[in-house]
């Protein structure tokens, strides 16, 4: 890494304004990306982005150099965007509930095709449990234990609600591949 | 179209690998939030902060300790305050017995008043004193019945206090504290007990007591109870062991009272599948004035000390020779540092992370006694008699040899008959000095960018020589300076010491600085019969700015 991490994270421990912004200029865009996925609107994304950076100036001190930097701020982003929803209440119902069927489930979409922020705009439009918890699955990477105990659901509830979420990405991938694919377009047409 | 097994998980990959590198530029806006929030905690924060930071426990014990070295100088500088103080003691000594509890008499009403009055350290005293009541109790006195009720009244205070402290404190704690308030009170039933057993006398009513006053004990504690009563009539050791116990019991009570609410450190979650990690490259930015490769300081500071002139006579003036061919010892007069001070200003560069010069300024008061064995009258001195210690002598015939006199009183080096009187008086007398000091040190600073930082400091210190004021046999000041030409203009001195700096704020800094400085050269002028190799150890307060 070229900017000097170690120096940054001394700076913000110090409570150094230059070094707060710094971190701020350096991180805050892939930040603010998580915050969007988990909330529904920009609004909200940076309401939580901000909680979650005067989280991190004030928490400073108890991120040890045992783990990159990223994986910690990242944490802590999850973190605030999960008390957030927590306030919300926006898994608070969630049932378990059947495997939610599909005619396309198995056709595979390659995302490469996408825009960023059509993928964005996706996720933002899962209804909001399935939301969170396919973030944590698919893309932080956590198990479905781990959801559990994080959401205070079941570890069922959490399969179950990401397969629909996976199911109805799946559905709305090929539709709008459909509509972008030329050759699709022109046998339908 | 069979699903390459390496593809499993390509639908979370693919995500992961989309979002993984996600950036989405905030609006300004967010950042000005950001700070206006900070601004708000740092002013808000301060004070929490402060008994949070071990750092700031670490100053505060560093300070404590250099105190205590600093009174300790000071006191041993007053070598005569040490009968007082015995006195002081032997005057304390009746009263603190009496606070220990010996006294049954009062203890009674006094806990009650104590621990109403909400002092939580009366838990202690309060089993002390029914110990001593149970050994009472076991000699069969009439009147511990009453005393002892007196005592439960106590203990019911104290099980409320602790009742009531429950709900503001943390509530993990209460149940040790009720069984411990509850073990107490049982002891105090023992003992009721053990008086029952002794005494014979009102145990109906005593019964009475206990029972309306623990009614809501379970059964469990009555057959306690009984054991306890036993054990009371069979041995007062048993009660001894149990207030050990209990009072150690009440120690960690106190000590979980007294500790703060821990730190809860935000919990880290580590990504166990984050393969497609990448380190962003970036272009190269470095953060601007983040430390400053030099920093200038200047500063302030008063030390009290310790000023020891080591004045040495190497050779005993003629009046002394001829009177005390045989009394060797009486011509080295002893020296006795004296409580001095020094006016400091210094300025300093910081010219690397842990190395710093500096360079200072400070007036020197230095006060001390000087001891010479007996005087010599001299009955044929030109005006008055005459009567001079061995120093004030010698002094006297260094002026003299030279044209330019001082307001020495004349002795003549050639008196050395047996028409001068020796006087076996061992007077102490003032003998202070001032000097303007010149130290020049290098420092190498630990831990240079916390908060308590440390500093070992080394150098060398031109002192010049400002005046030195000797009181004289008969009581005047015999006052020299530098141009009399009998002590030198400037001598060299070696300085070393260790510096606490508390930061205060990024520009002011307060420090405490242990130094000691020791003369390398002497203070009077070469070829005389006198040396001195000035020492002075002290303690410096002061405060600094950084430019």
């Amino acid at each position: 890494m070229t900017f000097n991490e170690q120096e940054l994270v001394i700076g913000c421990k110090a409570r150094n304004r230059i070094a707060q912004k710094q971190l701020y200029d350096v991180f805050g865009g892939k930040l603010f990306a998580i915050c969007l996925r988990y909330t529904k609107n920009r609004a909200d994304a940076e309401d939580v982005l901000q909680d979650a950076f005067v989280k991190i100036y004030e928490n400073i001190d108890s991120f040890r150099n045992d783990s990159p930097l990223e994986y910690w701020l990242r944490s802590v982003v999850v973190n605030t965007a999960l008390n957030h929803l927590r306030q919300q209440k926006h898994w608070k119902d969630l049932d378990d509930i059947e495997t939610y069927e599909n005619g396309i489930a198995d056709k595979e979409v390659t995302l490469g095709d996408f825009q960023m922020q059509q993928l964005m705009e996706l996720i933002q439009e899962l209804p909001p449990g399935c939301q969170v918890i396919f973030n944590l699955y698919a893309i932080e990477g956590y198990q479905h234990n781990e959801i559990a105990q994080k959401l205070g659901i079941s570890e069922g509830t959490s399969k179950s609600q990401y397969s629909r979420a996976r199911g109805i990405l799946q559905q709305k991938l090929n539709r709008e591949k459909r509509f972008d694919d030329g050759s699709v377009r022109n046998k339908q047409l | 179209m069979t699903m390459d097994p390496s593809e499993t998980n390509n639908f979370e990959n693919q995500w992961k690998k989309a979002f993984n590198e996600a950036s989405e530029t905030p609006p300004p806006m967010v950042w000005e939030r950001i700070e206006a929030r900070l601004d708000q905690d740092d002013n808000n924060k301060m004070i929490p902060l402060w008994w949070r930071s071990p750092k700031l426990w670490y100053a505060a014990a560093s300070i404590a300790a250099l105190l205590l070295v600093g009174v300790g100088l000071w006191m041993s500088n007053r070598s005569g305050s040490v009968q007082d103080r015995k006195i002081d003691i032997a005057a304390k000594m009746p009263s603190r017995t009496e606070a220990n509890g010996v006294d049954p008499g009062e203890n009674g009403g006094r806990e009650e008043g104590r621990s109403t009055a909400g002092d939580s350290v009366s838990g202690d005293n309060n089993i002390a004193a029914t110990g001593t009541k149970g050994k009472e109790s076991l000699n069969g006195k009439a009147e511990n019945s009453k005393i002892n009720r007196s005592e439960i009244a106590a203990s019911k205070v104290e099980v409320d206090q602790f009742g009531g402290s429950k709900s503001k404190n943390n509530r993990r704690k209460v149940p040790g504290k009720g069984n411990e308030s509850i073990i107490a009170s049982e002891q105090n039933e023992a003992v009721l007990k053990g008086n029952q057993i002794a005494g014979k006398a009102s145990s109906i009513e005593n019964e009475e007591i206990s029972k309306t006053d623990f009614a809501e004990k379970n059964k469990e504690k009555e057959v306690s109870k009984e054991v306890y009563a036993k054990e009371v009539a069979s041995s007062a050791t048993v009660i001894e062991a149990e207030k050990e116990s209990i009072a150690s019991q009440n120690q960690s009570i106190l000590t979980d009272l007294l500790q703060p609410i821990p730190f809860k450190s935000l919990e880290v979650f580590v990504q166990k599948r984050y393969v497609y990690y990448k380190p962003e490259v970036q272009a190269e930015e470095k953060l601007p004035e983040l430390k400053k490769p030099k920093e200038y300081w200047a500063g302030v500071g008063l030390m009290p000390g310790s000023f020891n002139p080591d004045v040495q006579i190497k050779e005993a003036p003629n009046a002394f020779v001829g009177q005390l061919a045989s009394r060797q010892k009486s011509l080295t007069g002893t020296n006795e540092a004296g409580t001095s001070y020094a006016i400091q200003t210094q300025g300093g560069m910081r010219f690397s992370k842990h190395w710093s010069v500096e360079l200072g300024l400070s007036y020197l008061q230095g006060n001390a006694k000087y001891q010479g064995g007996g005087y010599v009258l001299n009955a044929f001195s030109n005006a008055t008699a005459n009567a001079s210690n061995v120093l004030q002598d010698a002094l006297a015939n260094l002026s003299s040899s030279k044209n330019n006199q001082p307001n020495l009183p004349s002795t003549d080096p050639g008196f050395a008959n047996n028409s001068t009187l020796y006087i076996d008086v061992n007077k102490k007398v003032s003998n202070d000095y001032q000097y303007l000091q010149l130290p020049v040190q290098a420092g190498f600073t630990l831990r240079p960018d916390k908060k308590l930082s440390y500093s070992l400091l080394g150098g060398m210190m031109a002192n010049f020589f400002l005046s030195n004021e000797l009181e004289a046999a008969t009581g005047e000041i015999i006052t020299t300076t530098a141009s009399d030409d009998i002590y030198r203009n400037m001598n060299w001195a070696a300085t070393t010491g260790l510096r606490f700096n508390y930061k205060l704020s990024t520009k002011w800094k307060a420090s405490l600085t242990g130094s000691y400085q020791k003369a390398i050269t002497s203070g009077f002028k070469a070829n005389q019969s006198l040396e001195s190799h000035p020492s002075l150890y002290g303690v410096s307060w002061g405060v600094r700015y950084s430019f």
